[in-house]
């Protein structure tokens, strides 16, 4: 029995024991082809799913290799039938190959015929696939590309996408790692060359990064090595303006050549940002710019924020195959489980880093979690108690009682850049109101927006209240402490986005404070379960005060 | 010959005969009279047959080559001739292979006598009619054929001649068996243009011919012989002396090897292999415990025709996370171990039996007290034994129901024998060697042709089944598996050395268990604590560590280590269980390897700040008051002591007595409690007088008891009817006649009453005339019945009784007299 740091479960799950002399090695050896699932201080659990093998057959790993890793690491034996379930899992993908038949065009080509018969009977797949043209080989329509990857995936045999890609429209980028307009120089970061590098080799795909990780420099780097019109989808204008800042301080860009097409402008140039929200917006039932896709040859398409990615888009990007994808995301996990779709249309995973190895590294802030359990006064807890269930989250969530806490904690942190944040406007009123500071919201102009940001990074404004408008991709580098007074009942995407905020590098290194106010006995508490679990999982220390330890006059002590 | 066989055994040395009865052991069952006796039994069709049954196909071949080299007129053959045939292959095996073979057959008496002489034992033939796939010689089948085969050059021609078709039965019989049968209309000339048209030839002059198999019996290449199942039409037999000229490329007896075909396939690294199964062998028991503790919380009923239900096996199967048929193979494997068993339903007992249900026995206790390998052990000891075959569950019967699992659909009395073939097979290659399924059989195929043919699918079963289990790993037997497999054949070869089973149960196990044991993980007592509630047990836990991670924690995910999560339900159900918040602060901060996370800590605080923050309790009744003075003054009163009060609140007393006496006690002590109901207004009572039920009165009856009732017409006919019917009977009683009546064992009885009442009888039924009819009961009593003959026939009278209108049946011995009425 060899003393390996991998136990392998019977469920396909591989617990990593991370203090462990070889647990370092294990984890290169088994990053490429288990998903981790989560990071807690001692254990890491990964899972062997059928996506996250394939994932690694795309990259170039086959069964042979895997078996082996979780052989050599194994401290226990590992079961025969999950080797084999492994090996045959593997094994499926790439049977069938889409491919370019100089004769045929589009063709789908099988290495193993029996499934090449097995999938044509398929109804699934019907009127996607042309003529047979011999015994291996059945043209494909173009158009039914991305439909065809997508059918063929459900059906347990994904096809391997070799038919290559158009270059698009030249133009030319490079990195402008001297800086521009008199900025400090600049590198690129290890992980994000590595990224850039196995995105590029693979063609397209996604890319997993956390946030405050510099996932817009990805984007910027595959947008230089493309040398090609990008266009960029991003989940709203404030993201958008984002990364037009950063890529006009990053690359040898100018604003001339970023175009916004958003709600409010509709420019199209040889780099152009788009918000989902423009692109899935209808009129009458259609989709009114579609054109977009088709205004020029792209040579590359970004999808920042892939797990939010609505389903429209997806139906798009099916008639998309042609061009070169790259997907951005912290986590693949989505909420509606389509991770199938992103692996079929946009590609395999390409690249992925834990977020506790780049923490350590040094690129992102080391956050400390604290939760701060409020004991509503008993008013409150007899409005609640006799309250509809369905108002329970929202009265528990909103209690008078937290206000007072949230000032306490922001009197532990003068001077620190703050942000408050929550889900129901009038608690975010009352708290601005209460805490005298200004509130950004969904109703707030784009114009008001950039003013406090703008403000808020100058430091002008030290504390922001901000609704859920704040979740995602708005850059706030100097946030030092994040309250959150309510969320959306425990999501696990909302939690790493908000921990996100937090958690961008800081000038000086000072730690970062994530503290989540909530309400004890009450249903607020079983969410903030899940929040707790989450973040442990994601390997942060997490602690549970009480709001009396937070709001009263420290007790002098004696040692 | 017999006389022959047993005079040659007569004259063998005492320890020749004991080794041809170890090679034959059925011999002696029972043992023979006397040496006549044994050869005849040694010469028996079923003797013979099972003798064979043991060969490897090479031994098979050169018996055959024996058989063809039998003389003519003596029947015997000899060494040499046989090697000579054996050898005249194009490849050829070696002599000493060859002559090896013989003396394995001489040494079974197959073949018996002097090498010059050898005889053949009798019964040969029957067993197999065609030595080595060939016919029978032509001069025995048709002289024409053996015209034809006399001369080789002409033979030559004939069979060069033949179009591809008709060349194609030609070979396909020539591999042998040399018989085929043909379908009716064959012979016949089909229909011009259908593409089995031969087309005509100069032999025939130019005229089309018909089929293939016509044009080769009209050129005298296959014979039309009797037998078979189509009768005589049906069936064409290749003669030998053909066979042979067109087996010129393999050889005689066919393709020879005189050793086993060789494994390609890949040789395990022995840890590898080791490795892979004992982790199945974890998966196994682990399995079967998940398995059997879903039977315990649910037993599976079993179905009239036994078994259980498939259902039942799915959702067994859902619940543990198997597939069906490994669970299948489980449930028999753990009944067969004994962990499981049948038993009546309480109070089902009815007519056809008890309903039963399928639950884990008393065994299965003392099989869950076991080590790892040991329960892997009892379970695979099991599998090797049980005479089942579980690949035919979820199969369909001869009737075409489903076969279920534990049912006796799935018997076959020789699965234990698959399962050693197939073993065996494994453990004589070389350690760690993982030939594919199809060299197995291949190898199974040659070692034992007459026992494998058939069992192709049972085989391959076993391999899978092997492989669920953990006996092979990676394809290859296991290192334990060996040692298993070694010990279980050992206890059954060789009982002397262990009579009475001590060696195999004893109580550490086998060597098997303590080389499974070796590979297995330790159990652990600790495990590790993290801060998103989970504990981690890497590796198995100790019985003790299981019993309070059970109770403290919700199992998560199991295998090599298991992860179990701590919740607020399972800090609950801890509490509830009689730990206390500062036990479990203790148990995690004794078993944790690792510090115990804030979050824990809080969380156990947490719940156990909550527990029994709500009190549940029983009371009879309850007595309330806004006046708090006023209860305390009943509770300290004296005289309602009695009623065993205690205060639940300031407001609030209960009592176990029931609320009317609580009520009339009180009322006794001169206070003044109004009853309430469940909504809180007071219930108000009266004193109720006390009433029998309610009853008719005597004034509804009929007013003048003398007055006649009167009856409808339809009632004073049935009456009538129901008389004069009554009356009737009696009539007939007292008619019948005297031979009828007298039944007095004095009486006289007519010589030729029984003779008369056939002929009676018979004109009864033409005429359908009333008969008395005289006889004797299945008691030997005798009665007499006035019937209307119905039939009569097959030893039987059928009869109509007009008075019970209904059909009576005699039988006509019984029959002593018939008379016509009136």
């Amino acid at each position: 029995m060899s003393g390996g740091p991998l136990i392998v479960q019977s469920d396909k799950t591989l617990l990593l024991e991370i203090d462990h002399p070889d647990a370092q090695a294990c984890r290169m050896a088994i990053a490429p082809f288990a998903e981790l699932e989560r990071s807690p201080e001692h254990v890491h659990t990964y899972r062997l799913t059928p996506l996250g093998l394939w994932n690694a057959r795309a990259a170039g790993h086959d069964a042979e290799g895997v078996v082996d890793a979780l052989i050599k690491y194994s401290r226990y034996p590992v079961p025969h039938a999950l080797l084999v379930d492994v090996a045959e899992t593997m094994d499926r993908y790439g049977r069938l190959q889409l491919a370019n038949d100089p004769a045929h065009g589009l063709v789908l080509r099988a290495l193993d015929r029996l499934v090449l018969v097995e999938v044509a009977k398929s109804k699934k797949l019907a009127g996607m696939l042309g003529n047979r043209i011999d015994d291996d080989t059945i043209a494909v329509h173009p158009s039914e590309r991305g439909r065809l990857k997508q059918a063929l995936l459900k059906l347990g045999w994904p096809a391997e996408d070799l038919a290559g890609y158009v270059d698009g429209e030249a133009h030319p980028i490079e990195l402008a790692e001297a800086g521009t307009d008199g900025g400090r120089p600049w590198t690129l970061r290890s992980y994000q060359r590595e990224a850039v590098e196995a995105f590029w080799a693979g063609g397209s795909g996604v890319v997993v990064l956390p946030c405050g990780a510099g996932k817009t420099l990805v984007g910027a780097a595959a947008m230089a090595e493309a040398k090609a019109t990008t266009l960029i989808l991003v989940t709203n204008t404030v993201a958008g303006r984002q990364w037009k800042r950063e890529l006009i301080a990053r690359t040898s860009l100018t604003e001339e050549e970023i175009g916004e097409y958003s709600g409010e402008r509709k420019e199209i140039r040889p780099v152009t940002i788009a918000t989902y929200q423009v692109l899935t917006s209808r009129r009458g039932g259609a989709f009114t710019h579609l054109d977009l896709f088709g205004a020029r040859d792209w040579g590359l398409v970004v999808y920042d924020e892939v797990h939010l990615l609505p389903a429209p888009i997806f139906r798009f990007t099916a008639d998309l195959q042609a061009r070169r994808r790259l997907g951005l995301t912290a986590t693949l996990v989505r909420e509606d489980g389509r991770e199938g779709d992103v692996f079929s249309l946009i590609g395999p995973k390409r690249y992925d880093a834990p977020w506790k190895d780049i923490e350590s590294q040094g690129w992102i802030a080391p956050a400390e979690c604290v939760e701060v359990r409020v004991t509503l006064t008993d008013t409150e807890r007899m409005a609640y108690a006799t309250a509809e269930a369905e108002e329970h989250y929202r009265m528990a969530a909103t209690a008078r009682t937290k206000l007072p806490v949230v000032r306490a904690l922001l009197d532990r942190h003068p001077g620190e850049q703050t942000l408050v944040i929550g889900a129901y406007i009038d608690q975010l009123h009352q708290l601005g109101e209460y805490l005298d500071v200004p509130i950004v919201q969904g109703s707030t102009t784009n114009k008001e927006r950039e003013r406090l940001f703008d403000a808020f990074r100058t430091g002008e404004i030290r504390t922001l209240v901000i609704s859920k408008v704040g979740n995602f991709s708005i850059d706030l580098p100097e946030a030092a402490v994040a309250i959150q007074v309510s969320g959306t009942f425990g999501s696990r995407q909302e939690e790493a986005q908000r921990l996100g905020r937090v958690l961008r590098p800081k000038a000086d290194g000072r730690q970062a404070h994530f503290y989540t106010v909530v309400s004890r006995d009450t249903i607020d508490t079983e969410y903030a379960a899940h929040r707790q679990r989450f973040l442990a999982e994601q390997g942060y220390a997490y602690t549970i005060v009480d709001a009396d330890d937070v709001l009263g006059p420290t007790l002098p002590s004696f040692d | 010959m017999s006389t022959s066989l047993a005079d040659h055994l007569r004259s063998l040395p005492d320890e020749s005969l004991a080794a041809l009865l170890q090679l034959r052991p059925d011999l002696v069952v029972p043992v023979p009279a006397d040496v006549a006796a044994l050869a005849i039994r040694a010469q028996s069709r079923v003797s013979v047959s099972r003798a064979l049954d043991g060969l490897d196909q090479f031994t098979l071949q050169i018996l055959d080559a024996a058989r063809l080299t039998r003389d003519p007129v003596d029947g015997t053959t000899s060494v040499d001739g046989v090697l000579a045939l054996a050898t005249s292959g194009p490849n050829r095996p070696a002599p000493t292979a060859v002559r090896a073979a013989i003396d394995r057959l001489r040494a079974r008496f197959l073949l018996y006598g002097a090498e010059s002489a050898l005889y053949l034992v009798g019964g040969m033939d029957e067993i197999s009619p065609y030595p080595a796939g060939l016919g029978r010689p032509a001069a025995e089948l048709d002289a024409h054929t053996a015209a034809l085969c006399a001369d080789p050059a002409k033979l030559r021609r004939t069979v060069l001649s033949a179009p591809p078709s008709a060349r194609a039965i030609l070979d396909r019989l020539a591999a042998g068996p040399p018989v085929g049968s043909v379908p009716p209309g064959a012979l016949q000339a089909p229909a011009v243009g259908t593409k089995d048209e031969v087309p005509p030839d100069d032999t025939n002059g130019g005229a089309p011919t018909g089929s293939p198999v016509r044009w080769l019996v009209d050129h005298r290449l296959l014979v039309r012989v009797s037998g078979g199942k189509g009768g005589t039409a049906g069936m064409v037999e290749l003669p030998r002396e053909i066979g042979l000229l067109l087996r010129r490329e393999t050889g005689p007896l066919g393709p020879l090897s005189s050793s086993p075909p060789e494994v390609v396939g890949p040789v395990r690294e022995p840890k590898a292999a080791d490795s892979a199964g004992a982790g199945q062998t974890m998966e196994v028991v682990r399995h079967t415990e998940a398995l059997l503790e879903q039977l315990a919380a649910e037993p599976a009923p079993v179905l009239r025709s036994g078994g259980i239900g498939v259902r039942d096996l799915r959702r067994l199967a859902r619940a543990t996370g198997l597939d069906e048929p490994a669970a299948a193979l489980l449930l028999e494997v753990a009944y067969a171990a004994g962990l499981t068993g049948e038993m009546d339903l309480p109070g089902s007992v009815g007519r056809y039996g008890a309903d039963q249900q399928v639950l884990p026995t008393a065994g299965y206790e003392m099989w869950r007290a076991g080590s790892l390998a040991q329960r892997w052990e009892q379970l695979a000891r099991a599998w090797l034994a049980m005479t089942r075959q579980v690949g035919l569950v979820g199969q369909r019967d001869d009737r075409d129901r489903p076969i279920t699992v534990l049912s006796a659909e799935a018997e076959r009395a020789g699965a234990p024998a698959a399962r050693r073939s197939v073993l065996g097979v494994l453990a004589d290659l070389e350690p760690a060697s993982a030939p594919d399924v199809e060299e197995v059989l291949a190898l199974l195929d040659w070692r034992a042709p007459r026992r494998s043919r058939g069992r192709e699918t049972a085989h391959r079963e076993v391999l899978t089944e092997a492989a669920t289990l953990g006996v092979t790993g990676l394809g290859a037997l296991t290192s334990y598996g060996r040692l298993l497999l070694a010990e279980a054949t050992a206890s059954e070869d060789d009982p002397s050395d262990d009579p009475l089973g001590l060696l195999t149960d004893t109580e550490d196990g086998g060597s098997a268990v303590r080389a499974l044991d070796t590979l297995l993980p330790a159990p652990v007592d600790h495990f590790l604590l993290q801060a998103d509630l989970t504990v981690v047990v890497p590796g198995p836990p100790e019985p003790a560590l299981a019993a309070e991670l059970d109770v403290v924690t919700e199992p998560e995910s199991a295998g090599g280590a298991s992860v179990h999560r701590v919740t607020t339900g399972s800090v609950r159900r801890a509490l509830d269980a009689g730990y206390s918040a500062d036990d479990l602060h203790d148990l995690f901060r004794r078993r944790s390897r690792t510090p115990v996370p804030q979050g824990l800590t809080y969380l156990v605080d947490d719940v156990a700040r909550k527990h029994g923050g709500l009190r549940i309790g029983s009371a009879g009744a309850y007595l309330r008051s806004d006046d708090e003075a006023l209860l305390a003054e009943v509770l300290a009163d004296r005289r309602v002591e009695v009623l065993a009060l205690r205060r639940l609140a300031p407001t609030v007393l209960v009592t176990p007595y029931q609320g009317g006496r609580l009520l009339s006690v009180l009322r006794e002590a001169g206070y003044a409690p109004v009853a309430e109901d469940a909504t809180g207004s007071t219930v108000l009572s009266r004193p109720k007088a006390r009433r029998a039920p309610a009853r008719g009165a005597v004034a509804t009856r009929a007013l003048d008891p003398l007055a006649t009732p009167r009856l409808p017409l339809p009632r004073l006919l049935g009456v009538v009817e129901q008389i004069r019917r009554g009356d009737a009977v009696a009539r007939a009683a007292r008619r019948a006649p005297a031979i009828m009546r007298g039944g007095a064992p004095d009486g006289p009885v007519p010589a030729h009453g029984h003779h008369d009442a056939l002929a009676v009888l018979q004109q009864a039924v033409r005429d359908k005339a009333l008969v008395w009819v005289g006889y004797v009961d299945a008691h030997g009593a005798t009665a007499s019945r006035l019937v209307r003959p119905v039939s009569l026939g097959a030893g039987y009278l059928r009869a109509e009784d007009e008075r019970t209108e209904m059909l009576h049946t005699f039988a006509l011995h019984r029959i002593t007299a018939a008379v016509l009425e009136g």
